[in-house]
């Protein structure tokens, strides 16, 4: 499933892309077929109900009340290129409703944690994704890591950033909406029980405790210590002055490590 | 070392050589010099068990190393910094993990992803002691912080996206900014400092 590179072809979300804030939505989007948006939305509907293994080419010409050879006059690629234009579809259509919630937003906070929320809320609620998450996890989780996600996050980076200049010069900006990239995906990926961001004051809080002191810490001059340059494992002092942090003893494997192997990840 | 251990070792150098999809009970029960019988009986669920304990088994070991690399570090920033750098460099310098992500990530990440809620709970248990040290913001809960700070680190590791996490410089900006500025009191405390918390 391709994401970056990947053109956004079809915007058809119903959302006001005339406005200014979707400047950069609107080169990317250009006019769709109508027989397209059907076969992406009826793809939606199988894999919504049946996951992806199972649905093929005819189901989703069936779903569409369109014939086989039709759906593949439009993709020629066949499955394989029908979910590239899902995940294009998918992603342009969550920027479009995050873009026309975002733009409406009166300051930082509020901008920020309405576009948290109204992310994690239509990803968690997307019934697609839900079957997919729930019975072939490997097809959603398989993109969400190293390389993939690192393509995933300079996407929603490239598309929200403009939401955020408002209030940030467009360096900051692409730093910002990275960093509520990683928020959104870890809490989809690994929902808490305890910081719901499906409601808003939740994502707002988070916001306000974590996002926008980090923002003003990056504008403040650096008043730290030192930058810590020593080697990992030699400087071990004498005195171990941790206080007390051994619970990731428990992740430690039972018998230790070859300390020769202790530098590098890699034992093959 | 048990024999459960040696057909671990003997299943990951079989993956080391041919990726997680091609190797089997047999391959594994070879390289160990045991017969089928034995790695049946230590992992009577076959190739998947073996798999999946193998990738949970080099993921704690991973832990394990990372655990020594930022011991004798001695102020939450210094943890952090040490920490995400060590991460970095050994995941890209870890051939079997880069290349199963290559060519089979979806036999990997989907364990990976399952033990990341357990291994996410290490590292909050980890850094809560550091946080409680170091002093908290007004307001800050502990556990959410530790709990917040570990989702972090885990998405830079899996994704470092525009951070360059081989420049120290750049990773004492992170762990300055995005992980540690709404958690913690300034970086020196100081008695009845608040001012760094407008």
């Amino acid at each position: 499933m391709p994401v970056e590179g990947a053109t956004l072809r079809v915007v058809d979300s119903g959302e006001p892309v005339d406005r200014p804030e979707f400047e950069h939505l609107r080169g990317v989007a250009a006019p769709s077929s109508p027989h397209r948006v059907r076969i992406v939305d009826a793809t939606l509907d199988c894999l919504a109900a049946h996951g992806l293994a199972k649905t093929t080419v005819d189901d989703i010409a069936r779903q569409a009340g369109l014939s086989r050879a039709t759906v593949y006059r439009v993709f020629s690629g066949g499955k394989d290129e029908i979910l590239g234009a899902v995940v294009d579809t998918e992603l342009a259509r969550l920027f479009s409703a995050l873009g026309a919630r975002m733009g409406a937003a009166d300051d930082l906070a509020d901008v920020l944690a309405i576009g948290i929320c109204e992310a994690v809320t239509r990803i968690e609620r997307h019934p697609a994704l839900r079957y997919l998450v729930a019975h072939e996890p490997a097809t959603v989780l398989g993109h969400l890591a190293f390389d993939d996600s690192n393509r995933l996050l300079a996407t929603a980076t490239r598309f929200l950033s403009p939401f955020l200049v408002r209030w940030m010069d467009p360096d900051e900006a692409g730093r910002v909406a990275e960093w509520a990239t990683r928020i959104v995906l870890s809490y989809t990926i690994s929902p808490s029980s305890d910081m719901d961001l499906t409601d808003l004051h939740r994502s707002r809080h988070l916001v306000e405790t974590f996002v926008l002191p980090g923002i003003r810490a990056l504008r403040e001059p650096d008043r730290s210590m030192p930058v810590d340059i020593g080697p990992f494992v030699e400087e071990r002092r004498a005195a171990d002055p941790a206080p007390g942090g051994t619970a990731l003893r428990f992740l430690a494997p039972t018998n230790p490590t070859n300390p020769t192997n202790q530098h590098e990840g890699e034992m093959a | 070392m048990d024999t459960r251990q040696r057909i671990i070792e003997a299943t990951y150098a079989c993956v080391a050589r041919s990726g997680l999809a091609k190797t089997t009970v047999e391959d594994a029960a070879r390289e160990a010099h045991l017969s089928r019988a034995t790695v049946y009986r230590y992992f009577p669920g076959g190739r998947d068990e073996l798999i999946h304990d193998v990738v949970t088994w080099e993921l704690m070991r991973f832990f394990g190393r990372l655990y020594q690399a930022v011991q004798g570090a001695e102020s939450l920033e210094a943890v952090m910094e040490r920490g995400i750098r060590f991460a970095h460099r050994s995941i890209r310098q870890h051939a079997v993990l880069q290349r199963v992500m290559q060519n089979e990530p979806e036999l990997l990440l989907p364990t990976l992803t399952l033990e990341s809620n357990r291994v996410r709970q290490g590292i909050a248990d980890f850094l809560l002691p550091y946080l409680h040290q170091h002093g908290m913001a007004d307001g800050v809960d502990p556990v959410g912080a530790a709990d917040f700070l570990a989702r972090m680190v885990l998405s830079y590791m899996s994704a470092p996206g525009r951070w360059d996490l081989d420049d120290p410089d750049e990773v004492r900006e992170l762990v300055r900014s995005e992980l540690l500025a709404g958690v913690v009191v300034g970086p020196e405390p100081r008695a009845g400092d608040t001012a760094s918390r407008p």
